[in-house]
């Protein structure tokens, strides 16, 4: 498994050949990455700058996203350090305006802000408005204000990508588990009808679905380090950043309203806590 | 670098049903990416061997190794021989495109037991033939990549195309199913669902159709075969690993439709 390491450079013949690795480049353009402070935002991040994007980093915790400007500034390109709650359509106007007057352009948009929130394992009945409201807007009323104000930038520049990141629990429930996917299947609907709506204005609207993607410890041991996975393993942060490279860039043009669900099997054949997918037995 | 994930330097490509423009693309795709590739057409075309010729003649344009092979994709022993003969000439099998495609339609009461046949044959029994053969080189090496091409029409119906749909459709659930069985074996099994292309005879000789087709997609516009191709080197290369079982649509919109 796991990358082949013997290759080294570029591969002989093609290198001075225009190849469709090439078409991967976002060289010149600008990415707004939302909850880029820590974990796969700022994985996605990276990434996106190693593809030659300058970043946008949005969160709200400024200290987190100054490590995460200086590992996309190690990559030689620019981050912006823009502290936002993204729950608070004001002060997301503002980050895009001041990306637009940093940057003067903005490309992509990732919607990536979210998270499960306050209430999670309550029975329904126990739920607050408040908690369903907080974890309605963490994580699908945030892409709503990010995407309203890049939009008519977008269409004032002829075209953009937006891609939204939802989650495996945007394509199932879970138990006691009610606003993450709720939300998350939301945003799924949500990239659908902005694809619909920008089809023919360029801007191409995907989804990502991560399947887990554990960021702590203690999520590792709440999914048995992927044992239940059909792959036998666990996602890994820097894994979603070429498929975000990938909706990026142009190799994508005619790609939209997609989810593209990277969960090790998961959604093939039924992951269960308690096992995997029932095997017929031979 | 992130680019460097997507590279396929040294590993070696089957690209079954390589005759179309489709095939072709994808063909040159891997190689561009820097895979060795072999691709077949149908025995019995000429027209398709000379199509095949040429996509091998732009492998090698690259600097990559290939070689055409004339098979019937849906006879188990000719697709066993090629896959053998790509381990023996590219030194492996690592990445296999399911690419075969007969497309058909007529209203149902008018299909004959053979044509139904020959549909499924040669758009879902090839597709079984293939992976069976390549797995048994995949499952040695502990990895793999196998990567379907299914349609729009696998997912949605269309009048009159009730085999052809079918066979489609089937090639989605195999993916999965297959996915699941070789989870834990390295082995990634991936479809692409391809729209509508301009570039296929029978789309893009008839006006009328394409026009009524780009009405219903909502990019107004048919996809190209290069289109794919971006995806195809995507679900190839290292970078995909954790992605199996999946069959993503590049169809200009279409299944966001109400």
């Amino acid at each position: 498994m796991g990358a082949n390491k013997a290759r080294q450079g570029s591969h002989q013949g093609v290198c001075h050949m225009a190849t469709i690795l090439d078409k991967l480049r976002l060289d010149g353009k600008v990415a707004i990455v939302t909850g880029a402070g820590r974990g796969l935002g700022r994985a996605m991040s990276i990434a996106l700058a190693e593809a030659g994007a300058d970043i946008v980093a949005a969160a709200r915790t400024e200290g987190q996203l100054e490590q995460t400007a200086q590992q996309v500034r190690a990559t030689g390109r620019r981050c912006l350090v823009a502290p936002t709650d993204v729950t608070d359509s004001a002060r997301v106007n503002a980050m895009v305006e001041r990306a637009i007057a940093e940057f003067g352009r903005v490309d992509i948009l990732v919607n990536n802000a979210g998270g499960v929130t306050t209430g999670y394992g309550k029975v329904l009945p126990d739920i607050t408005d408040e908690e369903w409201r907080v974890g309605i807007d963490t994580n699908l009323t945030s892409a709503f204000y990010c995407t309203r104000a890049v939009i008519p930038h977008m269409l004032r520049r002829g075209g953009g990508k937006i891609v939204n990141i939802s989650s495996g629990l945007g394509l199932r429930g879970g138990a006691n588990n009610y606003m993450y996917p709720s939300a998350k299947a939301g945003l799924i609907n949500f990239t659908r009808s902005l694809a619909l709506t920008y089809a023919r204005d360029n801007i191409q609207t995907n989804c990502i679905a991560p399947g887990v993607f554990p960021v702590t410890e203690q999520m590792v041991r709440f999914w048995r380090g992927g044992k239940y996975i059909p792959m036998g393993r666990l996602g890994r942060a820097e894994e979603l950043g070429p498929a975000l490279v990938f909706l990026c860039s142009e190799l994508s043009d005619h790609m939209t309203g997609e989810t593209l669900v990277m969960d090790g099997g998961g959604m093939a054949g039924g992951q269960a806590p308690t096992g995997l997918a029932p095997r017929i037995p031979l | 670098m992130v680019q460097k994930d997507f590279e396929l330097t040294g590993k070696a490509a089957l690209v079954l049903g390589g005759a179309t423009s489709l095939g072709r693309a994808l063909a040159v795709a891997l190689a561009e990416a820097g895979a060795d590739v072999a691709v077949t057409s149908c025995s019995q075309d000429e027209q398709e061997e000379a199509a095949v010729n040429a996509t091998v003649d732009e492998v090698r344009a690259i600097g990559r190794r290939g070689f055409a092979a004339a098979i019937d994709v849906t006879d188990a022993s000719q697709v066993d021989a090629v896959v053998q003969r790509a381990v023996d000439e590219l030194g492996g099998l690592h990445i296999l495109v399911n690419n075969p495609d007969l497309p058909f339609a007529k209203p149902l009461p008018e299909v004959s037991d053979e044509e139904w046949q020959r549909v499924l044959a040669a758009n879902l029994t090839a597709v079984f033939l293939a992976s069976r053969a390549a797995a048994r080189v995949m499952l040695r090496q502990g990895k793999g990549k196998v990567i379907n091409i299914s349609s729009l029409l696998g997912e949605r119906g269309v009048i009159n195309s009730a085999a052809y749909c079918a066979a489609k459709a089937g090639v989605i659930n195999m993916t999965r199913a297959l996915a699941l069985e070789w989870a834990r074996e390295g082995i990634n099994v991936n479809c692409i669902g391809v729209g509508f292309l301009d570039d296929v005879p029978g789309i893009g000789e008839d006006e009328a159709l394409k026009v009524s087709l780009e009405h219903y997609l909502p990019m107004r516009r048919l996809a190209h075969s290069q289109e794919m191709a971006g995806l195809a080197v995507y679900l190839a290369s290292d970078a995909s690993d954790f992605i199996t079982g999946q069959t993503i649509f590049i169809e200009g919109g279409a299944l966001s439709h109400v």
